[in-house]
């Protein structure tokens, strides 16, 4: 179980959160800049607190601050950082303690062939494509089977026919393997097609959280209505 | 002119220019005297212990250059001005500098005579005026290959479970291999080729560099340049194999 509060400053305003959750997917949603990514780069260690506590599977994260490798997660950005001068292969067993037993193992298989990457796997990462290196971006971050996933607008740029497909291995592996995944982006249909529950932020604070439907049919202010494409 | 023919012309132009001083070789200046030109003692010297001190260098420059990377700004600051200190330090005044420090009349140099390790004219010395000579050449090179590693590339690794080590090997010195190859060329080059600081410091053993002053001064030209030829057929394979080396896993 991921059990957490949050506070760090940012410039403008103090973002303060707690989240409690456990085995599913939840969407942080809010206009750019309303401190959703600092939730997930304070989970993951990218950024340090400035006050609260990170508790994950009873294992205390913060404080102090546990170094990055060994918080048990997985952490997909929307920046490009499959390692250049590893291929396709190397970057996805990166994080596998044995390389060769897991690369014929049953679910590194189902990563390759389910993610579409046997064709790729001997290439460099700059023989790819935007969305080829998002799914190989993908596999590499589920690899090791985290128990907690952090998606940081992982899809964008990407078109609307494989951020569906993307989202619904995700979504089938998720119910599957029982992961915690905690998705943030600014695009609402992506997010709503991946996750049930959604925590709506604004200015570093959550102003609303429960269902899709919910927030739809009530967004807690007119920031959210347009980000949702609801008439103000 | 193609964008390509300019290209080609510009690098044409500065690969003439550099290599015109080799030209120097054909000038006529008498028949080449290769019976006293062997000078295999001054060879062996140079790229021998010029061999000692770039591994020493190495192995002390690279942690010093990546730990650079995650120290506080002033303490980089300072150290990156201790660097340049030394490399801009001209090589005559750097061996004054070096003698006097290690010599018999400083508290260093008489200890280690002391415990019989000879501080001038030997190859202890000579090695250490190279370490000195070419490591704040080694830092700089190394020091901005680190640099250039994304930090986000790094943190992925971490974040997959690679500890610190991993990732330096695995990451982080793969990426910067380049740059450290470079550097590593820079400082072979600049050891080797030493000579203001040497001569103060350490005349003999003769390395190459002396040889060719001396050989100078007592036989003249026709010994001197078959000495150079050999010099510079031994020297220059060690840095393009470092480049090569390098290279060889590229990526791009």
């Amino acid at each position: 179980m991921l059990d957490c509060r949050l506070e760090k400053q940012r410039r403008d305003y103090r973002v303060v959160i707690e989240l409690a959750t456990e085995r599913a997917r939840v969407a942080l949603f809010g206009p750019s800049g309303s401190g959703k990514s600092t939730v997930l780069a304070c989970l993951a260690g990218l950024a340090v607190p400035d006050g609260g506590y990170i508790r994950w599977q009873g294992e205390r994260w913060f404080p102090p601050a546990l170094p990055l490798h060994r918080r048990a997660l997985g952490y997909l950005s929307q920046h490009e950082t499959l390692f250049p001068h590893l291929s396709v292969a190397d970057n996805v067993l990166f994080a596998l303690r044995d390389k060769r037993q897991g690369a014929n193992g049953p679910w590194v298989s189902e990563l390759r062939e389910r993610l579409h990457l046997d064709p790729l796997w001997h290439s460099r990462p700059h023989q790819l494509s935007g969305g080829q290196a998002r799914r190989v971006a993908l596999a590499r971050t589920l690899a090791r089977q985290p128990g907690l996933v952090l998606l940081d607008e992982p899809f964008t740029g990407l078109d609307r026919p494989l951020v569906r497909e993307l989202t619904n291995t995700l979504k089938t592996w998720q119910e599957r393997l029982g992961f915690t995944l905690i998705a943030v982006d600014h695009d609402p249909l992506m997010l709503q097609d991946l996750c049930p529950t959604v925590i709506a932020m604004d200015e570093g604070r959550v102003i609303q959280q429960g269902s899709w439907t919910d927030l739809r049919h009530a967004p807690a202010n007119d920031r959210l209505r347009a980000l949702l494409d609801l008439p103000v | 002119m193609s964008k390509d023919g300019v290209r080609a012309l510009s690098l044409a132009a500065a690969g003439l220019f550099l290599l015109y001083p080799l030209w120097g070789l054909f000038v006529p200046v008498g028949r080449w005297d290769w019976a006293h030109a062997g000078a295999p003692g001054a060879l062996a010297t140079s790229l021998g212990l010029t061999g000692v001190a770039l591994v020493i260098v190495v192995a002390v420059g690279t942690p010093l250059a990546f730990s650079l990377r995650t120290a506080p700004r002033p303490l980089r600051t300072l150290f990156e001005a201790i660097v340049l200190l030394s490399v801009l330090m001209p090589p005559l005044a750097l061996g004054l500098l070096l003698a006097l420090a290690f010599g018999p009349r400083s508290a260093v140099g008489a200890a280690l005579l002391r415990l019989g390790i000879p501080t001038s004219n030997s190859s202890t010395a000579f090695v250490v005026t190279q370490v000195y000579a070419s490591l704040g050449y080694y830092l700089l090179g190394a020091t901005a290959a680190f640099d250039a590693v994304p930090q986000a590339l790094e943190q992925s690794a971490a974040l997959l479970g690679a500890p610190p080590a991993q990732v330096f090997w695995h990451i982080t010195l793969p990426l910067a291999r380049l740059g450290l190859g470079a550097a590593a060329s820079l400082a072979w080059v600049r050891a080797l080729g030493e000579f203001g600081a040497i001569m103060v410091t350490a005349y003999y053993p003769h390395g190459i560099p002396v040889e060719l002053w001396v050989d100078l001064q007592d036989q003249g030209l026709p010994t001197v340049l078959p000495l150079l030829l050999i010099f510079l057929l031994c020297a220059l394979p060690v840095p393009w194999l470092l480049r090569l080396v390098a290279r060889s896993r590229g990526y791009a």
